[in-house]
């Protein structure tokens, strides 16, 4: 390497020596202010992104299935029991009801 | 004031607290993401995202490194952040002008020129940012850490969580690396 090319990259090098910091433009505090209040968000935004929240959703979507099955469980029991209870409250008025013939109508046709 | 008491009183969310904050370590985050990013602009919008992350999760803040350690990793997490970002618009600009499609025409940005450089050094100084920003990722924020915002090795491995030695090998490559690169740009300018 040539001792000029060397000499100017060891200039480079230092040339951060003595460096100062660097200011932000003034009423920084100011901007940041009105950018943290436009970052705030409403009561409504809020619930949507949280809503919009892929566990959120997908806790709620097994939510609804396993309260649906539960109802449709829940309605079969239900209308077996009073389908049970329909069947025996017919023969229980079969039997009381004075207008149906019964075996003893049947073998006496002609009470004379 | 004392930094712990201000984070406690953050944490209550006091705002006479975070002002204090900010005018504090405003410069401190400016400059550590000026010398990443090498765009006054980006770098004011980087300490703001900064700032904004600092108010809304200062809670997650459990005082085990120091308080400025804590806002140079933020700074420098959001100014990589920044870079990325940046690389990933270029190259979608790209592929969408290789379908023939309208985009922004990709410009290489000027030489930087940081305003805190002595002026006999600008030219030099805006020469070795330019190979700067072609280091590798930990070389680069181990060597601005340490030349543009003065952390000694010590500090630079705490903000970057390594061992000194480790700070004290990336600098070595870096200076390495950067020796290299202004060789060959000398070299093509004779």
């Amino acid at each position: 390497m040539r001792p000029e090319i060397n000499k100017k990259i060891e200039e480079t090098l230092n040339s951060l020596d003595g460096i100062r910091r660097a200011e932000p433009r003034p009423f920084f505090y100011t901007r940041l202010m009105g950018r943290l209040q436009r970052n705030e968000k409403t009561i409504w935004e809020t619930m949507g992104s949280f809503m919009a929240k892929p566990v959120v959703v997908i806790a709620s979507l097994c939510f609804i299935l396993v309260f649906n099955a539960f109802m449709l469980l829940r309605q079969d029991a239900t209308n077996s029991i009073q389908t049970q209870a329909s069947n025996e409250q017919l023969a229980t008025d079969n039997e009381y009801l004075l207008a149906t013939n019964s075996s003893f109508d049947f073998e006496n046709l002609d009470p004379q | 004031m004392d930094e712990r008491l201000l984070v406690e009183q953050l944490k209550g969310g006091d705002e006479a607290a975070f002002k204090t904050i900010v005018e504090t370590w405003q410069s401190m985050v400016y400059n550590t993401a000026l010398g990443i990013v090498q765009n006054a602009e980006d770098a004011e919008d980087i300490a703001q995202e900064t700032f904004v992350q600092v108010y809304q999760s200062v809670s997650s803040f459990k005082g085990e490194s120091k308080f400025s350690t804590w806002l140079y990793r933020i700074t420098i997490a959001k100014a990589l952040d920044h870079e990325r970002r940046k690389k990933r618009k270029k190259r979608f600009a790209f592929v969408k002008s290789l379908f023939g499609e309208e985009s922004e025409v990709v410009v290489h940005p000027p030489d930087f020129h940081h305003p805190g450089v002595i002026l006999d050094k600008k030219e030099n100084a805006a020469e070795l940012f330019a190979a700067i920003a072609g280091l590798p990722e930990n070389q680069r924020i181990a060597f601005t850490l340490h030349k543009v915002d003065g952390l000694s090795y010590q500090e630079v491995s705490e903000v970057m969580e390594t061992s000194v030695s480790s700070v004290e090998s990336l600098m070595h490559r870096a200076k390495t690396n950067l020796r290299k690169k202004l060789e060959d740009y000398y070299k093509d300018m004779k």
